[in-house]
């Protein structure tokens, strides 16, 4: 039902956005506003769907345009370490502190970022994974961490590694000239929280628009209970913990006493 | 099948956790170990959190040393009143665990000190049980025949010690400090290890305390059934680190397994038991020293505040 609704808002606001006919524009949709985490989750895949709109009919034949669509999840601090030899043996021996570092950050376009604009304009922007923006906690000023030293650039390889970075230069496929879709497959571990989807639309290397919509991954049902019980009512849960050990070693004692 | 830990926030394998609970339960119940210390380190080889990992081994060792000590309290093989007094210390060792615990995990270092300490504890048990236990092979070889576990000679510094009190169950007149001391420090080593403390225990009992062997592992089960609650109940509330999910697989595989590897124990003479358990114990020791000498495959590791738990 919400779908739908959401469904008919967009429809809505492609009518609206004719009626005023002035720049080209970006519609977008999201297939869920919810993915759930329960305990069988392994992922799941999310469509991403929306339309040019108001675009030169000849260049959009031409494929002129570009859309660019950033998944980012919510801003969070990072502790780099750095191993060291020392007396023998591997220490951590060196960290950095980061803040703003995005949970999850995936970026889904139909080429690569290189052909879409301007490294340097992209940067300007924080848009791919070279292009984000965080900073070192320490240094306290606006030194972008991303693109240098060997701290940053760990940070970026790691999270590409545990698939909470990626860029996929494929995953938005053009349905007709106006409408694309865009699949994002959520990874197992993605972080829970309100992620932001943001679509940006280029022609000729400049960008004309922006959108922005969101959704949400959150723990339900058990998973969701056992974890809230464990932070908020921690003593309760730790003496259940227990509760349960005791118990299920007198079951087992009391069972295979018998045989 | 995959499950997902609602504390340690990761997908994993069932089966594969609840066979690593067996597998490790056969060999605790063979040796009559709890088996903590095979069982952190494989959860950490398996990618559970290490912090996750510790706390939740606690809980699992409640469950396997209070089926374990039931058995004991039947068959009257447990000094309560040595138990106790181990105990005071216990607690009070496991408190001042805990708080290093978060202490290190707020600098970093705790991977790295949990890996030294059970390379150095593992490494120190381990080559002490298997020369000892070679050797009383080598002498029922030679004998023809059984040996006794000898005795070893009389400590005399701990016999000097005031305080004393008797212990009727374990034939023994002895200061109450060796004991509080003992239980001290195993109770820190068992917060920040993730173990019951059973295999630096058992040793301590009977070459320091001189505590009759058969009342021994009794004993120690019981005073570890307490020490590994209120530390699992302090992890839950300083750290919230206890996965109740992984802790409830680890305890049925563990508990199912402790009794098959019980019946096989029964198979093998006692010096054959401690010389396989020596070498079992070795072979996790240089297992986590490789890992902390070699180069590691990457010199960077990245901790987002999601994985710090309580903020």
């Amino acid at each position: 039902m919400r779908r739908l609704l959401s469904l008919f808002t967009v429809l809505f606001l492609f009518a609206a956005s004719n009626a005023v006919l002035a720049m080209e524009k970006l519609q977008m949709g999201i297939s869920v506003d919810l993915v759930p985490v329960s305990s069988g989750f392994a992922g799941q895949d999310i469509v991403i769907f929306g339309s040019i709109e108001n675009a030169d009919q000849a260049q959009l034949y031409r494929g002129e345009y570009d859309v660019v669509i950033e998944v980012i999840g919510e801003m969070e601090d990072a502790i780099v370490r750095k191993k060291d030899w020392i007396g023998g043996i591997w220490v951590n021996a060196s960290s950095r502190d980061y803040t703003d570092v995005p949970s999850y950050y995936s970026v889904l376009s139909r080429n690569k970022l290189g052909d879409v604009s301007d490294l340097s304009i992209l940067n300007s922007m924080g848009i791919g994974i070279d292009n984000l923006k965080a900073k070192p906690v320490d240094r306290g000023n606006i030194e972008e961490f991303l693109t240098q030293g060997e701290f940053s650039s760990a940070l970026r390889r790691i999270r590409i590694e545990e698939n909470l970075f990626s860029e996929d230069p494929t995953a938005l496929e053009q349905l007709s000239p106006s409408l694309f879709r865009a699949t994002l497959s959520l990874p197992p571990n993605v972080p829970i929280g309100v992620h932001k989807v943001r679509a940006h639309l280029f022609k000729d290397g400049k960008k004309l628009d922006e959108i922005e919509n969101s959704f949400q991954i959150r723990k339900v049902g058990f998973e969701r209970w056992m974890y809230d019980f464990a932070h908020e009512q921690s003593l309760l849960y730790g003496i259940m913990c227990v509760l349960l050990a005791i118990f299920t070693g007198w079951a087992a004692n009391a069972m295979f006493r018998k045989n | 099948m995959s499950i997902y830990l609602p504390i340690a926030e990761i997908s994993v394998n069932i089966f594969i956790l609840f066979g690593m609970g067996a597998a490790v339960g056969f060999l605790s119940g063979m040796f009559g170990v709890g088996g903590g210390f095979l069982m952190t380190p494989l959860l950490i080889f398996y990618n559970i959190p290490p912090a996750v990992a510790v706390a939740t081994e606690a809980n699992q060792i409640v469950a396997s040393s209070f089926s374990g000590a039931l058995a004991h309290l039947r068959k009257g093989t447990v000094d309560v009143k040595l138990g106790i007094m181990l105990l005071v210390g216990g607690l009070f060792g496991s408190t001042i665990g805990v708080y290093v615990f978060s202490l290190l995990r707020s600098i970093g270092q705790l991977d790295l000190i949990i890996s030294i300490l059970y390379v150095v504890f593992l490494g120190a048990i381990g080559t002490l049980m298997t020369i000892e236990s070679l050797r009383a092979i080598k002498k029922a070889r030679d004998n023809g025949g059984d040996v006794k576990v000898k005795r070893p000679g009389h400590n005399s510094w701990i016999h000097a010690l005031p305080l004393k009190m008797r212990f009727r169950k374990s034939k023994l007149y002895l200061s109450a400090i060796p004991i509080v001391a003992l239980g001290t420090l195993v109770g820190v080593l068992a917060a920040i290890m993730g173990v019951g403390g059973g295999f630096i225990m058992v040793p301590a009992m009977i070459y320091l305390l001189r505590v009759p062997t058969n009342v021994v592992i009794g004993t120690s089960l019981f005073q570890i059934i307490f020490v590994t609650a209120y530390t699992t109940i302090i992890q839950s509330t300083t750290n919230q680190t206890v996965d109740v999910v992984l802790a409830f697989i680890l305890m049925v595989g563990g508990v199912i397994g402790a009794q098959f590897g019980a019946a096989a124990g029964h198979r093998l003479k006692g010096e054959q038991l401690r010389a396989l358990l020596g070498l079992l114990v070795l072979a996790v020791c240089i297992r986590l020293g490789y890992d902390l000498v070699i180069t590691p495959g990457d010199l960077f590791s990245v901790i987002g505040t999601a994985d710090q738990g309580a903020h």
